[in-house]
């Protein structure tokens, strides 16, 4: 009995089922596609290049598009990965100071995101400025929000 | 005046839940493997200087101790990491004689909540089971009816409703789920007759579910208005109606939650990793908002100044040997800088919240047990 731990209790107990990934995502009513993403990721890029960065990121970080597969996810996420990267150092504090808690809890995913990525971890110097500015705003809040959601950018 | 009534040292393990018996005369406490009684004075003589008294140790589980209740007769339940729980009745010379309840579950007993009318309670587990529990006079035990769907992972906590049928349960499958406990003999269609919550009540029907997504930690009931409360990890508390009208309000230094205690109707206390409770408040339109915190850490430092008057004024009586004093003195001051900072009564997080006096509707003190092997009675 030393190794309790690694005994199969439900080896004989077909009902018994182990918890899968798909057991505990979250329920989505509507699955977002990639085609209906393109005009938010063409806004983005508008505002972005007019260089009116607030309203860029604070549309980057609205209604993000959990629902979408993972395909139209990484398309969406290249686009507000470029809307961060083109913020000046000095405007990240004031831009994310703007922003509302929720669209703070949804920049801290693309952050980590953006971090788990090689597209994002050549901007890693970046990211980690976005990082401390918000973590200095809005305290470990984002971070325990982003560890404890199922949903995903 | 401090909010702070009276710290227990109790033991040197973590104390994962607590319970006091309907008088407040005994407390319950999870610790290791074992269940640990102690005898309290009457709830208005108890200061901070009161110690309580271990009468009873209940030690037959052989793992964790998760969960111990007490019922309105003042039977305990305790259920454990050993996927057993048991029901100890009180004997007339302050032993306890214990009962298994058959639970049929192959993974840990995670929480475990009396209903009011104390004939049976509800076990909540790994196994994706909630066991309602229920004594059965012909073959003298406990035996266990399961609810098994729609549940996904391991439920974390349970919360009856004062009518004894609707129970409420969180889980880490992120979801808020409202079940019917109603059991044939034991409870009666009348108790929930015009429930706002829903119409039939068979054993195990869904009644309710909404989805979270965060761990939930905690959930009660107020059920006089008909709403129930709940905690997540993610550091939130949240409050639903029999409309289904969810309202969400983040801990203010964003912590994750352990334990909630409603206060009065607009008024409920949480408490988690931060240390202390915080308690939030309704206002006139039912908007939930953060209010004050309790006990808060790192607050108004004890003032040394007064001290040291106290201090300087010996030495000038005894005349001789001030400057060799003087200078421990202030190496003493040195190291004294650090410690000034008032600490907070939980010196780690608080895993349950319990009511501990109410008067006219409003609890006015709140017991806490906490990781830290303390429990700690707060006043409001």
């Amino acid at each position: 009995m030393t190794d309790w731990r690694r005994i199969d209790i439900d080896a004989f107990d077909p009902e018994s089922g182990r918890l899968t990934a798909a057991d505990i995502a979250p329920p989505y009513a509507t699955q977002v596609s990639l085609a209906e993403l393109q005009p938010r990721i063409a806004q983005l890029r508008t505002l972005a290049s007019s260089g009116d960065m607030q309203a860029a990121v604070a549309l980057a970080t609205s209604d993000p598009p959990y629902s979408a597969d993972a395909q139209a996810k990484a398309a969406y996420f290249q686009a507000v990965l470029e809307t961060l990267t083109q913020v000046r150092q000095a405007d990240i504090a004031g831009v994310v100071k703007a922003l509302q808690p929720a669209q703070q809890d949804v920049l801290v995913k693309y952050l980590y995101k953006g971090m788990s990525v090689p597209e994002g971890q050549k901007q890693g110097g970046i990211l980690l400025a976005w990082f401390e500015r918000l973590t200095q705003a809005a305290g470990v809040r984002p971070v325990t929000h982003y560890i404890n959601d199922r949903n995903t950018v | 005046m401090s909010s702070v009534l009276s710290i227990f040292k109790l033991v040197k393990a973590p104390v994962y839940s607590h319970c006091f018996s309907q008088d407040k005369s005994l407390l319950a406490i999870t610790c290791e493997n074992t269940c640990l009684v102690y005898r309290l004075p009457p709830a208005n003589s108890v200061t901070s200087s009161t110690t309580p008294q271990l009468v009873a140790t209940l030690a037959n589980h052989d793992k964790t101790v998760t969960a111990v209740d007490i019922s309105v007769h003042g039977r305990i339940v305790t259920c454990s990491q050993d996927r057993n729980a048991y029901v100890w009745e009180p004997l007339s010379d302050g032993s306890y004689k214990p009962t298994l309840v058959l639970l049929r579950i192959n993974r840990a007993a995670t929480c475990v909540s009396w209903a009011p009318s104390g004939y049976k309670f509800a076990v909540g587990s790994s196994a994706r089971i909630i066991a309602v529990c229920y004594y059965e006079q012909e073959n003298n035990w406990w035996v266990s009816k399961h609810i098994k769907k729609p549940i996904k992972s391991t439920v974390q906590c349970l919360a009856w409703h004062s009518n004894g049928v609707v129970l409420a349960s969180g889980g880490t499958d992120g979801y808020l789920r409202l079940f019917s406990g109603f059991i044939k003999g034991l409870d009666s269609k009348e108790a929930v007759a015009n429930s706002p919550w829903g119409a039939k009540f068979p054993f195990g029907a869904l009644v309710r579910e909404y989805y979270h997504g965060a761990y939930i930690e905690d959930v009660q009931w107020r059920s006089a208005i008909e709403k129930v409360a709940f905690v997540s990890h993610e550091g939130s508390l949240n409050v639903v109606d029999s409309q289904d009208q969810l309202q969400s309000v983040n801990a203010p230094d964003g912590l994750p939650f352990n334990s909630l205690c409603w206060v009065s109707d607009a008024e409920i206390l949480c408490a988690g990793f931060s240390c202390h409770p915080v308690l939030f408040a309704a206002d006139a339109t039912g908007a939930w908002a953060f209010a004050r915190d309790l006990d808060k850490a790192g607050g108004a430092a004890p003032a040394p100044v007064a001290n040291e008057d106290l201090d300087e004024s010996e030495d000038a009586n005894s005349g001789f040997g001030i400057s060799a004093l003087r200078k421990f003195k202030q190496l003493d001051l040195k190291g004294k800088v650090s410690t000034d900072a008032q600490e907070s009564a939980h010196e780690n997080t608080i895993t349950q919240l319990k009511p501990y006096v109410e008067e006219q509707g409003r609890v006015t003190a709140v017991s806490a047990s906490g990781l830290d092997g303390k429990v700690v009675l707060y006043r409001l």
